[in-house]
């Protein structure tokens, strides 16, 4: 247990190009970590964290035209990741094999999230729909119209009852997910949000954008409950820690940033990377941060806790 | 004796235009109550009391950085125009002044790698936009110039992809300047890999396992046996050689197998495979000196 925040592992050169997407799971099977990372070079790679280290376990070779997106289902037994040429593929991370190609059609996957009860997943189009594809049936099962614009950026809360959405016109959607029914659109950010998480308790949506803002949306009452400033250029990933304290963010200013989340000040600045940061992750107790972006690096930080 | 002047150090990339401002600017402080007439500023250090020089030339400094900025923007719309006229290596040099007063805009850098690509200069216009994307990495439109000038070069597919990530709402790139990229990636995946096959071919050809052996009685079966052997694999690369790598309309590519001699579908089908019928021929007559040679072993 560390007192304060320090970068504990460095990864270089783990890509052949930039690194677009990373993602760190749990397995409940054994308690092993998992992370996920995929690229501009087609490749997902799937490491173990253990011995606070990285090791390659598997290179999942299939995607074509970069990996823009990943995600590790709940129980930590498979991943999902969607490329530029609209394919979402889930693998299983015991023997490192696909289990199933979805075409989503031409321009429709970006994002890939499992749901809570990791049955589903969810993407978005560019005609402003939320498809929902079955894990196990492969198929479309029902979509979500927002009406809108591209959907860059996916989020279920973790009681399974919100799914929100933001798109590159800077709006973001939230629906009821049992009746489908869309509660909120709120007008937040003048440009694309590129990433959104929701809090612990489903209470808060933490959004970043193009703008270089990060805003806090009380879900509930679709209330703005913060403006915060802090990077130089885009936000392009945010995420909460498990324990609700804290959430970070990732820019294209090269930083990591660490804010609390009561008092939502910046308490630590990572400057680690050499060039924009794609992606942001907690693990699942909230110890560490991952960090992955341009500069083919993966990097791992310490929490206090 | 002649005077050494601050002007003798100008160099000569810096552009006409930027050296009058200096001029310009030069008299305007030369006319200054107490800095003295016509001596150049080098001597003005002796009696400057009464001026405040840490201030004069920070002055200075701004002002000639405004001037830059608005007479760069004059020189980018200039330029505009006669690009849009088709005059574009007036064009280019306008553009080119303004870049020698602000080396910082990455637009300049575009708009020189657009009208470059239409002149056809390959390498100066994948250069100018390799600085626009440097000098802006998250501006997609940058990305899609690269990739445009990068398009004759075989390259271009991964600036396209960065910039479908950084915009993945144009149709445009996404369609056409991709789908295009990714063709042309196929088709010259596909010649390669035949270049190889060819190359395998051609190898096995002139290190024939038969011909390694040392025969005792040359009227034997075994000899013609190999000679047939060698023979087959002659034809085999010939067929090769007579196939041709050929993207259809729909993108799609094929390899078709040309006829022997100049079948009138070869004519007229496209340049390539013109030029592909008296290629055949010498490849053929070359095989076949081969396959001579091949036999007096």
């Amino acid at each position: 247990m560390s007192t304060q925040y320090s970068i504990l592992f460095k990864q270089e050169h783990a890509h052949d190009d930039a690194i677009w997407t990373a993602a760190w799971g749990h397995s409940a099977a054994d308690g092993s970590e998992t992370i996920i990372t995929g690229s501009l070079d087609d490749m997902v790679k799937v490491w173990k964290w253990s011995d606070e280290k990285l090791e390659l376990q598997w290179n999942l070779e299939g995607h074509q035209l970069g990996v823009v997106s990943v995600d590790i289902s709940h129980n930590g037994a498979i991943a999902a990741s969607s490329s530029l040429d609209a394919h979402i593929r889930l693998w299983d991370l015991d023997t490192g094999k696909q289990i199933k190609s979805i075409d989503a059609g031409p321009v429709d996957a970006w994002s890939v999230a499992f749901s809570p009860d990791s049955k589903h997943i969810a993407t978005g189009s560019h005609l402003g729909k939320v498809n929902i594809f079955g894990v196990e049936s492969g198929k479309k099962e029902y979509s979500l119209d927002t009406r809108g614009k591209f959907i860059l950026s996916i989020a279920y809360s973790p009681d399974g009852k919100h799914l929100a959405s933001g798109a590159i016109d800077g709006i973001i959607n939230i629906f009821d997910i049992a009746t489908g029914k869309l509660l909120h659109t709120l007008e937040g950010h003048a440009m694309p949000i590129r990433s959104l998480t929701f809090s612990p308790d489903s209470q808060l949506l933490v959004t970043a954008s193009d703008d270089g803002y990060i805003k806090i949306y009380d879900v509930q009452h679709a209330n703005l409950a913060g403006t915060l400033s802090g990077h130089a250029s885009w936000v392009l990933g945010v995420a909460f820690s498990p324990d609700h304290s804290h959430f970070v963010s990732s820019s294209s200013d090269k930083s990591v940033k660490v804010w609390d989340a009561n008092s939502r000040v910046c308490v630590n600045t990572f400057f680690d990377h050499q060039d924009q940061v794609w992606s942001v992750k907690y693990n699942n107790t909230g110890s560490k941060i991952i960090s992955a972006g341009e500069d083919r690096a993966i990097h791992i930080y310490d929490c206090p806790m | 004796m002649a005077s050494f002047g601050w002007k003798r150090k100008v160099g000569e990339r810096v552009s006409k235009s930027a050296l009058q401002q200096f001029e310009a600017e030069a008299e305007k402080t030369g006319e200054r109550p107490g800095a003295g007439g016509d001596r150049p500023p080098g001597e003005e250090e002796e009696d400057g009391e009464e001026v405040d020089w840490l201030h004069a030339v920070k002055r200075r400094r701004e002002v000639l950085q405004e001037d830059c900025a608005a007479k760069s923007e004059r020189l980018k719309s200039e330029g505009a125009l006669l690009a849009e006229e088709g005059r574009n290596w007036e064009a280019i040099k306008k553009w080119d002044e303004a870049i020698q007063l602000t080396p910082e805009n990455p637009l300049l850098y575009e708009m020189k790698s657009q009208v470059l690509s239409v002149l056809q200069e390959v390498f100066p216009a994948v250069e100018a936009a390799e600085l626009a994307v440097k000098l802006k990495p998250m501006w997609w439109e940058g990305w899609q110039t690269l990739g445009r000038a990068q398009l004759s070069l075989g390259e271009a597919v991964r600036s396209f992809q960065v910039a479908v990530h950084l915009c993945p709402s144009d149709a445009t790139l996404r369609e056409k300047d991709l789908g295009w990229a990714q063709t042309l990636q196929r088709q010259q995946r596909a010649a390669g890999d035949k270049t190889r096959e060819e190359a395998e071919a051609q190898r096995l050809l002139l290190d024939a396992p038969e011909l390694r052996r040392d025969y005792d009685d040359f009227e034997s079966d075994e000899v013609l046996e190999a000679c047939a052997a060698v023979a087959e694999r002659q034809r085999r690369l010939e067929v090769l050689k007579r196939t041709a790598v050929v993207l259809d309309a729909d993108g799609n590519v094929t390899t078709v197998v040309a006829a022997a001699g100049a079948g009138p579908e070869r004519v007229g089908a496209g340049p390539e495979r013109v030029g592909a019928g008296p290629e055949t021929a010498a490849a053929a007559s070359v095989s076949q000196e081969q396959l001579v040679k091949a036999r007096g072993l």
